[in-house]
């Protein structure tokens, strides 16, 4: 079976290996810029949860980033599941900070939330009646169904976020990067993002939530890593 | 009724109307990507670099289209290309290319001491229309609402959130590009309605429009194509009868439009606030 966009072939995930390693990683964002990233080593065990705790500007987006593809790796290497990046796309997820997505254009949170499968259909294919199903289970599962016709600038900031959680939910992924999701939401949102977040990894997926105020979170997650100008560093 | 049907006697005014729908549908189909992508500034750049291609065309006995079309799509990658240097902002050079190459176009003519064909290069001239014209303007229209139709769900994904569209594998370059490569049919398509100077008006206007009235993005689509398509032909009855220059008279039909579509918001949603499109969109990551 072909990745369906980029036409590279879908690899198991090694059982031995971690949900992600990382060596030595070095990532700017142009070729001799500064390094927003540094020496960066980490190895996240799959089926564990893990908060990269950092101000703004730690770097935290900027490893995302770089795990998905979207920013190019100066130096060091990732695997994610025992394989090089490219290899493993849809086996990870980023859920990128709100402000990355342009809520005013005119689409309704189902369209929204579809795109997640679009992962699975590649170019020319419409989203089926499986995909609407798997959109709106995972809608359900944020406690917000009842949004499903609305057009994605009515919703309040906690709804953004439970729609984006949504998304994420229907690529089916077995690495989940969540940026912020818990910034500037409401308590229920809170409550609700925790629940599924404790969910996902009861079905043996791995999840890293990046997050600047870690206090509430405590607990919540198997490990901490702190991120401080591009490094890991310890409290 | 006499006065909708009189014009269809001419065989010109005929081909002009059919022109005026698909170029009507083209431009506003499109032009929906364009608005809500923030791009009608591209738009606006594209349309007027086409006028250096048309004069060189016109100067050596070539295809119009041809040479509006090959200005245009040089215009668009070079956009393209000069603005992944970050010194320079795409901002900045899409208010200076087209500047440039109008100077070019204007520059060009002159040698020639002849403005009388600058005029409909400017502001189009759909009666002009002719059989092998309409036979273009078919099927550029048919390949870039075809590209539209196949592509729709990509440019979604990539209008709403370009960093999803690509870490699922999407080249968002070769999105980018093409958007930019079917914009310079349309443009080209569009100038011979209504000309370098109003073809951006055709782009944005009936979508500005369509956008007041609905949010949903099928919805907005048809409506800015009925719109567009109004306009091109009511621009063309009023050309018939009052003997104004089709282009422009095309391009008043659309404001009149929208002024109405504005009016029928306002009275029918009093309260609710108009939709205000963040600037913030044009930082996207498109490397």
């Amino acid at each position: 079976m072909k990745f369906p966009y980029c036409q590279h072939r879908h690899s198991t995930p090694d059982p031995k290996s971690p949900a992600l390693e990382i060596q030595g990683l070095g990532v700017s964002y142009s070729s001799e810029g500064k390094f927003a990233l540094r020496d960066f080593d980490i190895s996240v065990p799959a089926g564990s949860s893990l908060a990269l705790v950092g101000p703004n500007g730690a770097g935290k987006s900027t490893l995302f980033k770089a795990i998905c593809g979207l920013l190019p790796i100066r130096k060091g290497r990732i695997r994610v599941f025992g394989h090089p990046l490219v290899a493993c796309h849809h086996r990870v997820v980023y859920l990128p900070q709100r402000s990355e997505i342009d809520w005013y254009f005119p689409v309704s949170v189902l369209d929204l939330v579809v795109m997640g499968r679009y992962v699975y259909l590649g170019w020319f294919n419409r989203p089926g009646r499986r995909d609407i199903e798997i959109a709106r289970h995972a809608l359900k599962e944020m406690n917000v169904l009842d949004l499903v016709d609305r057009q994605i600038s009515k919703l309040s900031g906690g709804q953004q976020q439970r729609v984006l959680i949504a998304r994420a939910l229907t690529q089916n992924a077995d690495l989940l990067l969540l940026d912020e999701p818990l910034n500037a939401v409401d308590v229920s949102t809170r409550q609700t993002v925790a629940e599924v977040l404790h969910k996902i990894k009861a079905q043996g997926k791995t999840v890293i939530v990046a997050t600047h105020y870690y206090n509430q979170e405590e607990g919540r997650y198997d490990k901490a890593i702190y991120l401080k100008d591009g490094q890991k560093c310890i409290i | 009724m006499h006065y909708l049907t009189d014009p269809f006697q001419y065989e010109f005014i005929r081909r002009a109307v059919v022109a005026a729908v698909i170029i009507g549908v083209l431009c506003a189909a499109l032009g929906t990507f364009v608005v809500l992508r923030r791009m009608a500034v591209v738009g606006h750049a594209l349309t007027h670099s086409a006028l250096p291609g048309l004069v060189i065309a016109y100067l050596m006995g070539g295809s119009l289209f041809a040479g509006a079309l090959m200005a245009t799509v040089l215009t668009a990658l070079g956009i393209g290309f000069l603005a992944r240097d970050e010194n320079v902002y795409e901002d900045t050079l899409v208010g200076m290319v087209p500047n440039v190459m109008f100077a070019i176009g204007i520059l060009l003519i002159s040698t020639t001491k002849s403005f009388r064909d600058l005029f409909s290069m400017l502001f189009g001239n759909i009666l002009g229309v002719t059989e092998g014209d309409l036979h273009l303007i078919m099927l550029i229209s048919a390949v870039s609402l075809m590209a539209l139709f196949l592509f729709y769900k990509e440019l979604k994904l990539f209008s709403v959130d370009p960093n999803y569209a690509k870490t699922i594998g999407i080249r968002v370059k070769f999105m980018h590009y093409g958007i930019l490569l079917f914009l310079s049919f349309t443009v080209v398509v569009g100038i011979q309605a209504v000309g370098t100077v109003l073809t951006n008006a055709l782009l944005v206007i009936p979508v500005a429009a369509a956008r007041l009235l609905t949010e949903r993005l099928g919805v907005m689509m048809v409506l800015s194509c009925i719109f567009a398509v109004l306009s091109a032909v009511g621009g063309i009855y009023v050309s018939y009868y009052f003997g104004s220059a089709s282009g422009a008279s095309i391009v008043i039909f659309a404001a009149l439009i929208f002024g109405l579509a504005w009016i029928a918001r306002n009275l029918s949603f009093p309260r609710k606030r108009v939709l205000k499109p963040d600037t913030r969109r044009s930082s996207e990551s498109i490397n």
